[in-house]
This record gives C-alpha cells, sequence and structure tokens, in this order.
C-alpha cells in the first residue's frame, strides 16, 4: 500500500520549493528521470482489463527497470475521514527485456512519459519521498530525448509513503503533518 | 557471478517406471563418490495459464475455458532456491526470461491476466564433494507425493564460463555414470542441452540460465512421461 498526495505548482516557484524542501528533509536532492510505460492488456485477455506501468530509471549511469501495479484506492466513509489517498501498489524490479515480455504475453503501449525533475527522501513519522516533475510527452515512440512538457508552466508535486494494513494511518498522519509544510 | 550449473534428468529404459528407489540409489552415489550430505534444496516451477476475457462464464457453464487468441498458452514461472528473492518467468514461445523480485507473482495476481494453475517442485538433498555441489531431487506436484520425474543439478564452484568448463563437467558426468551404471538401474541421467543463445543469454552462467534450464528440464521429463503412456 502507499499514502499519496498530489498537487501542481508553478515552473516559476520550483526553485524556492526545492530550497524549502532542502531544508526539511536534511537529505540531498536526486536527480529524477523517469520513463513512463503504460501498457494495457488486449480486448480478450484477462479476466477483467488490467493496466502495468514500467518504470524505467534514466538517472543512473545503467538504466533499471521496474514493473508497477496501482490497486484501487480504499474507499468507504473510513476512506473518506482520510485526507491523503491510500491505494494498494505492487513493485517488482525487472530486468530490460520487460516491455518484449509484456508485448509477448498480449499487453498493448496504451501511453507513454518521461518525468523530468528531483526527489527528496527522508523519515519523519513515515519514509516520506517527494517528488517535483515536469511531465513530459515522446513526440515519437520512446524518443525520450525529443520530449517535451505537456504543461510548461506547471510542475508536478507528489508526496508519497509506502504503508501497511495495520500502519497505514500512522502514515497517513506522518504525510498530512509533512503537507502542512508545503501549503501555499 | 554464480558458477556454472549443468541440469541432468532421470531417462527411464522403455517400460520402466520411476520409484524412489532411484533416488535413494543415485544419493548413495554421491556418497560413495565423498559427498557430504548438507542441506536440502527446493526450486519450484509454476505454470500460469492465460485467461480470457469471459473465462470464467465459460468453466461455470461446463464448456471448456476459452484460450485467448494471439498470446501465448502459458507462461512458466521459476524461483530458484539459492536466490529466494528473485523470480523468473520464462515465455517459451518468444525465447524469453525475465528477471524480477519475488513480488512478481503478486503482480500477475493483480493483473488477473494469466492465473497460477499447476506448480511443480524439485527437491532433495545437496552434497558438497571438492569443487562440485551435487543436488539430487525428484519432481512432484505440490501437496502431492507423486514422483513425476528424478532430476539432478551439478554445479562447478571455480568457474562461471560454460565453453571454460565443458571439459571438466563432461569429465564428471562420465564419472557419475559409471559409478551409477555399477547399480544397474533401468535407465540412465541425460544432460539437458539448452539452446541458451536462443534466449540471449551469454557465455557467463547466470541464473537465467539455470531457470531456462528447469525449463528444458521440464519439457524433456514431460514428453519422457507421454512417451510411456
Amino acid at each position: 500500500m502507499e499514502c499519496v498526495v498530489q498537487g501542481i505548482i508553478e515552473t516559476q516557484h520550483v526553485e524556492a520549493l526545492e530550497v524549502l524542501l532542502q531544508g526539511l528533509s536534511g537529505v540531498p536532492k536526486e536527480r529524477v528521470r523517469v520513463h513512463e510505460l503504460c501498457l494495457k492488456s488486449g480486448p480478450s485477455l484477462g479476466v477483467v482489463p488490467s493496466e502495468v506501468r514500467l518504470l524505467c530509471d534514466l538517472a543512473q549511469s545503467t538504466p533499471s527497470w521496474t514493473i508497477r501495479h496501482v490497486g484501487g484506492s480504499m474507499r468507504g466513509a473510513g476512506a473518506e475521514q482520510i485526507s491523503v489517498l491510500v491505494r494498494a501498489i505492487v513493485e517488482s524490479k525487472a530486468s530490460n527485456n520487460v516491455l518484449r515480455y509484456f508485448y509477448g504475453i498480449g499487453y498493448k503501449l496504451d501511453h507513454e512519459l518521461l518525468k523530468i525533475g528531483f526527489a527528496f527522501r527522508f523519515h519523519r513519522g513515515a519514509q516520506i519521498t517527494v517528488t517535483v516533475t515536469s511531465v513530459n510527452k515522446l513526440p515519437k515512440l520512446h524518443a525520450t530525448e525529443e520530449a517535451v512538457p505537456i504543461t510548461p508552466a506547471i510542475q508536478l508535486v507528489e508526496i508519497t509513503a509506502p504503508a501497511a494494513a495495520d500502519n497505514y494511518n500512522d502514515v497517513v498522519s506522518a504525510v498530512t503533518a509533512f503537507c502542512e509544510y508545503l501549503a501555499p | 557471478m554464480p558458477p556454472v550449473k549443468w541440469l541432468m534428468h532421470w531417462h527411464p529404459n522403455p517400460g520402466a517406471t520411476l520409484n524412489s528407489q532411484i533416488l535413494a540409489e543415485a544419493s548413495g552415489c554421491a556418497e560413495s563418490l565423498g559427498g557430504s550430505k548438507d542441506g536440502r534444496w527446493k526450486t519450484s516451477i509454476i505454470f500460469y495459464r492465460a485467461m480470457a476475457r469471459d473465462g470464467a462464464s465459460a468453466g461455470a457453464g461446463g464448456a471448456p475455458p476459452q484460450q485467448p487468441p494471439d498470446v501465448p498458452r502459458e507462461l512458466l514461472g521459476v524461483a530458484l532456491h539459492e536466490r529466494p528473492g528473485l523470480y523468473f518467468s520464462i515465455l517459451r514461445s518468444h525465447r524469453l526470461v525475465l528477471q524480477a523480485d519475488a513480488a512478481f507473482p503478486q503482480v500477475m495476481e493483480k493483473l488477473q491476466s494469466y492465473k497460477a494453475r499447476v506448480t511443480l517442485n524439485f527437491e532433495g538433498f545437496q552434497y558438497q564433494l571438492g569443487d562440485f555441489c551435487l543436488r539430487i531431487g525428484k519432481c512432484v506436484p505440490n501437496n502431492s507425493e507423486t514422483l513425476r520425474g528424478i532430476m539432478m543439478e551439478v554445479e562447478y564452484y571455480p568457474l562461471s564460463s560454460i565453453e571454460k568448463s565443458r571439459a571438466v563437467m563432461e569429465d564428471f558426468f562420465d564419472i557419475w555414470q559409471e559409478t551409477l551404471a555399477k547399480k544397474s538401474l533401468p535407465g540412465h541421467f541425460i544432460h539437458v542441452e539448452s539452446n541458451f543463445s536462443e534466449y540471449g543469454l551469454s557465455d557467463h552462467y547466470s541464473f537465467q540460465h539455470t531457470a531456462v534450464q528447469y525449463a528444458t528440464c521440464l519439457q524433456q521429463l514431460m514428453a519422457a512421461v507421454t512417451v510411456r503412456g
């Protein structure tokens, strides 16, 4: 599971946000350059239609791949009282033939993005990651070098923290408390 | 870099059946060669079947589940004893071996596009024999004792190059066959020859090579069962 809060920020304020996050976290900034491929199952495959994301981390000298399945978010009366999104997540590292593998088992590319920016990972009541990225579209298939921002004046801010069924309330409290520092 | 490993499986003589006596004799041979028993091992292979969009309702009506068109009929999952944190998935139709984490089966479960149907376990004892490690084991379905096959792993610690180790592995295999032949058992071990280059694998041995050998071994075991009827 993970707890997630998402927001947007004007690009002109990103530098100030970076300074704030540096001060709050006390850790060095990490570079983010992730090629995200969203795959969907073919029309007759699977009990239900399914979607899976393949993330290729291009920030490292050797690209590394992660398979990510995002499940449904918590719903109901309990969820309505929580200020952050709590959802099921399963991730697995994978070898670099993972895209060919999913094509081979009947998945098709629905869309792809390139996220460029930075992240801070730190512990403050929970293991929190704050990621600030420009989301870019690729004009040609897999052409990451030619990516262009979808919204040049706006960047995405994501605050995430892993959680489990027996501790998500504590994680939610930690994330909510941290988000207070980022309120405009 | 893991050391090079050969897989071998027991090929019964025509008309002969598999039984645990063969396993006991093979283990006895390992000990007679000076092998010291040092623990158990278990590798599992999981068969996944593709699920059709309306597969559930087709099964409930008594009709056989539909196979979705244009996708492989099955996938193999391989969980190796020596790397519990890793999981391998083999797409034989595409000659592809994916290396992933132990969380990968959970991804497949969430996707519901392929369902795990049958698990076969390869399990037994391992023996240290100088620079070699022998693992002799049976192939049984999960939660069953029905013997489906007998196989062994031979690992040679000093080398990771498949070509450079070929001579020493062949010599060992010859010694092994000679020792076992004295028991006059109704069959013999066969080396599982896998075409690693078809899977894009190099001369440097890796866990992916082991996963491919298990897939090939299983194919040969099942072919032998089919022939025996």
